[in-house]
């Protein structure tokens, strides 16, 4: 904040206090047709019947569902025979929530305010003439999609749904996974025109309490016109956010949160998004992938390793072969060198401008790969293959070892499974380039102390990024450099679980079947 | 403020250290041997050979091989000197760090060698892993000339073939250690061109061709492939040696590969002449039996492994006879040794060394352990009357 005067609280509905809400219906029509001028999707319904009291049912068509409305409050209400009489008020009300009314979820409110905002959450409201309380009727329906498997963090053995951008969905996605009480699903609404819901999911008893305190001030903190996505919220929650690497995870799978809330992590979901953001991240759950958990323990330990040679090789190859060539010919083995300048023989430009070209152009390839229709998809790879890979050295415009080592650093970037985490790390790409063609090798070394400060330093939420390893919390080392079998696995990690370590009794290790006692 | 301060400092310590000598990589001439002669007016004449990376596989499109290297020469009167000259009649940096062999040609070696070569310790882009050997009989830049067909540069094979070990391979870390040491005289290894193929294709072999010993940076002669192989039994730097034998009356030959190799040199300094035994252990396979003998059996081993131990110390013996009768240079460090484990007495003789170790009495024990005969007993072809059990 640093001094600026905070921005003022404004109201979470605007324009909606001037109204007086009242008794009579022709007034009160008047006020939301007011708040709502020009609103085409407003519907106001007549639903009474002759000889009774004049009723109105008032709903937002675009975000109901209009089946809901006609079955469960249009058809009772002007059914033949349904409640002739109308007492009192209150008699009234719960007449229409008990009787009249079929739909789930009712309630009757007064409050203008409220009225309006669960008007724009897809409630109908039913009014009467001479009452005070509108009944609200839960009729959302606004079309969702329906699960899938997350594009971003596809899976060849694991759970393949995916959360959605409806945030009930995504609750509910999250509380088939974890049936406990003790999973806590706290709301708040952030956004003063988007009105986005925002659930806080932590395990009570589990994260520690400071997180989730932390957690709950930082939200609540945020003020913004709208939300459009959970980046929206990120940006707004991250301790340091000029590092390049993220400091909140974001997935959309809901095996991946609900594995994390077990670790006593908290998770941040936001409607209108599939992307739910669990904190603290640290520098390992960027290349952990979900099915490092469901592959058997040798072999994730063996991918995992994989990763961390790539992400080495996706950060310093470039620089590397810079570095190499252009400073210290003498560390390249004679035939190797010999090659390598035949290589470049023809090429007029210098080895980094040479490799910075090739990087940007990769960078432009992946970008616009994403961003084409998939009809011309395969347009880009044959242009980017063929064009830019065979023909450029074939010109000479290019030497083929950077071609090679710009693939090769492609493919690794490819290999952290985080995405969020992968861009960051591509990101340090060119300032390593840069330092490897001034200062060479020198300069690599100064890159590599400056991220290794900047990571050693880095907190997310309180929790060190290179948590466990540095500092060391030897009893969470098992999930880091080698994943140890799940049984095996008995403590939460230290660095976010507080009370409550243990995950499951010692020894199930499996073997064969065993005659005799068991000591 | 002083936050600027220390980001200043802080930068200014980044970018004035480090590497400011960018070089692209095709702006070098890779310079991957070296030859040193002596011209007729005493000067030396520096060879390089520097590699034309264009014509090397991979590079460019349709590049014939004509050319993988050329040689350049320049006279001077010394090594820098003549360098200096070579280096302007290049376009291109010359890139000494690749060079693997540096060549002596002889007439220069006898001349002595101590002008040319430290600049090899001196700068530091010199490399002392670099081999050291002496062209036999000619000139080193006829050498540096032979196209060798198996590699891109001649030199590499040159390389290669010294990594293999089977002759004496020095480099001039090796060669400066041997020539400062008391006690020890270097020797390094000698190569010789052998024309081969039809001369339109210029093509030529080279082969390891025993070695040269010096003494006071001057060569003082040469030992040849036989006796090569003794001395680096007696140095201990043996490795994969074959030794073959004929048995006496006449029976045939035989032939031992010897696979592990050690050497014990005892010494005795108490009476007017030193003495000193060297021993030598050997374990290895028969190759090859062009005897009628069945050597599985122990008898017949007994017999093959005697004639194979005189035959070893025969190699050695004569070796080291030469060695202190001809050239006078202790190239196998018995000096060293007798400072190492008798000092007292090596401090007496250590002045008169030379002629110390012309007189001493070396005595060579040769031990051979024949640990298998091979796949064949007697030679195949024979049937069983011819076979001797």
């Amino acid at each position: 904040m640093r001094g600026k005067p905070k921005p003022p609280v404004v109201t979470e509905t605007e324009g909606a206090a001037d109204g007086e809400w009242t008794a009579a219906l022709e007034h009160n029509e008047a006020t939301i047709r007011r708040i709502f001028d020009d609103c085409s999707d407003m519907v106001f319904r007549s639903a009474g019947r002759a000889g009774q009291a004049r009723r109105l049912v008032i709903y937002i068509s675009s975000l109901v569902d209009e089946t809901i409305v006609d079955d469960h409050i249009i058809r009772p209400l002007t059914a033949r025979g349904a409640f002739p009489y109308f007492g009192g008020e209150e008699q009234n009300g719960e007449a229409l929530e008990s009787g009249l009314v079929t739909a789930g979820s009712a309630k009757l409110s007064s409050d203008l305010n409220e009225i309006v905002r669960q008007l724009l959450n897809g409630h109908a409201i039913v009014l009467q003439d001479g009452e005070r309380g509108g009944l609200l009727v839960k009729a959302d329906g606004v079309k969702q999609r329906s699960l899938e498997e997350p594009s971003s963090e596809p899976v060849i053995r694991g759970p393949r749904d995916g959360f959605i951008e409806n945030i009930s969905t995504n609750m509910g996605l999250l509380r088939s996974r974890l049936k406990t009480p003790r999973l806590k699903l706290e709301s708040v609404t952030i956004g003063e025109l988007s009105q986005t819901q925002v659930v806080l999911a932590y395990i009570a008893g589990i994260a520690a309490d400071s997180l989730v305190e932390e957690v709950r001030e930082r939200v609540g903190r945020i003020r913004i016109d709208g939300i459009m996505d959970s980046g929206y919220v990120e940006e707004f929650i991250e301790d340091l956010p000029y590092s390049p690497f993220p400091q909140t995870h974001s997935t959309e799978r809901p095996d991946v949160v609900a594995a994390e809330l077990l670790e006593g992590k908290a998770a941040i979901l936001v409607d209108n998004t599939p992307f739910v953001l669990v904190v603290p991240m640290t520098f390992w759950t960027g290349l952990q992938a979900s099915e490092d958990y469901y592959m058997r323990w040798p072999v994730a330990t063996f991918v995992r390793w994989i990763r961390f040679l790539f992400i080495f090789i996706a950060i310093f190859a470039p620089s590397l072969y810079v570095a190499v060539t252009t400073f210290h010919q003498e560390m390249i083995p004679t035939n190797l060198v010999l090659s390598i300048a035949s290589a470049r023989e023809a090429v007029p430009f210098p080895a980094l401008f040479e490799a910075l070209l090739m990087e940007i152009v990769f960078e432009a390839l992946r970008e616009a790969g994403i961003r084409l229709p998939k009809q011309i998809g395969q347009a880009i790879s044959i242009v980017g293959a063929l064009v830019i890979g065979q023909a450029a050295v074939q010109a000479g415009i290019i030497s083929a070892p950077v071609v090679i080592i710009v693939s090769i650093t492609g493919i690794a970037t490819f290999t952290i499974p985080r995405y969020s985490f992968a861009s960051g790390v591509r990101l340090l790409r060119f300032p390593m380039l840069f330092l490897a063609g001034t200062l060479g090798l020198y300069g690599i070394v100064l890159g590599f102390l400056c991220i290794v400060l900047h990571l050693a330093s880095l907190r997310s939420f309180g929790v060190p990024y290179l948590a466990p390893l540095a500092p060391i919390q030897q009893s969470s080392l098992k999930d880091i450099l080698v994943r140890a079998p799940i049984w095996a696995k008995r403590r939460r990690p230290q660095a976010t679980a507080a009370a409550d370590r243990i995950r499951q009794p010692a020894g199930q290790q499996p073997g064969p079947p065993y005659r005799g006692n068991r000591s | 403020m002083k936050r600027a301060l220390q980001a200043c400092c802080l930068w200014s310590a980044c970018l004035l250290s480090g590497c400011w000598d960018r070089t692209e990589i095709n702006d070098l001439a890779f310079i991957t041997g070296s030859a040193f002669d002596l011209t007729e007016n005493g000067d030396y004449l520096l060879s390089l050979q520097i590699a034309i990376p264009s014509s090397t596989p991979g590079g460019g499109i349709g590049g014939g091989a004509q050319h993988k290297f050329f040689v350049v020469s320049a006279t001077g009167k010394n090594a820098n000197d003549a360098f200096e000259k070579l280096q302007k009649k290049s376009s291109r940096k010359l890139f000494t760090a690749h060079r693997s062999v540096i060549f002596i040609g002889e007439s220069l070696g006898r001349h002595g060698i101590e002008g040319v070569i430290d600049v090899f310790a001196h700068d530091p882009r010199q490399r002392l892993r670099t081999y050291i050997m002496v062209v036999k009989g000619g000139q080193a830049k006829k050498l540096l000339e032979t196209k060798y067909p198996f590699d891109q540069v001649p030199t590499e094979a040159v390389k290669e073939m010294e990594g293999q070990r089977s002759e004496i391979a020095v480099n001039l870390r090796d060669f400066f250690i041997a020539a400062s040491s008391k006690g020890i005289e270097p020797v390094i290894g000698a190569i010789e061109v052998e024309p081969e193929g039809n001369d339109a294709e210029q093509m030529g072999l080279f082969k390891l061709a025993g070695s040269a010993v010096f003494k006071k940076m001057k060569m003082v002669g040469k030992l040849d492939e036989r006796e090569t192989d003794g001395l680096n039994w007696a140095t201990n730097h043996m490795k994969d040696e074959r030794i073959n034998a004929e048995l006496p009356g006449g029976q045939g030959n035989v032939g031992m590969l010897v696979t592990h190799a050690e050497r014990k040199i005892t010494s005795d300094a108490s009476g007017d002449r030193i003495r000193f035994k060297v021993l030598l252990q050997g374990k290895g396979v028969l190759f090859e039996n062009n005897t009628r003998l069945d050597v599985t059996r122990p008898k017949n081993i007994a017999l093959v492994k005697e004639a194979l131990e005189n035959s070893a110390r025969t190699q050695v013996t004569d070796v080291l006879r030469k060695l202190q009768k001809q050239y006078d240079a202790d190239v196998v460090g018995f000096g060293q040794l007798l400072r190492q484990n008798k000092p007292k007495q090596w401090k007496a003789v250590q002045n008169e060394w030379d002629r110390k170790f012309a007189e001493a009495e070396i005595a060579v024990v040769v031990k051979l352990n024949i640990s298998g005969a091979g796949m064949a007993g007697p030679p195949l072809q024979l049937n069983q009357q011819e076979i001797q059990k």
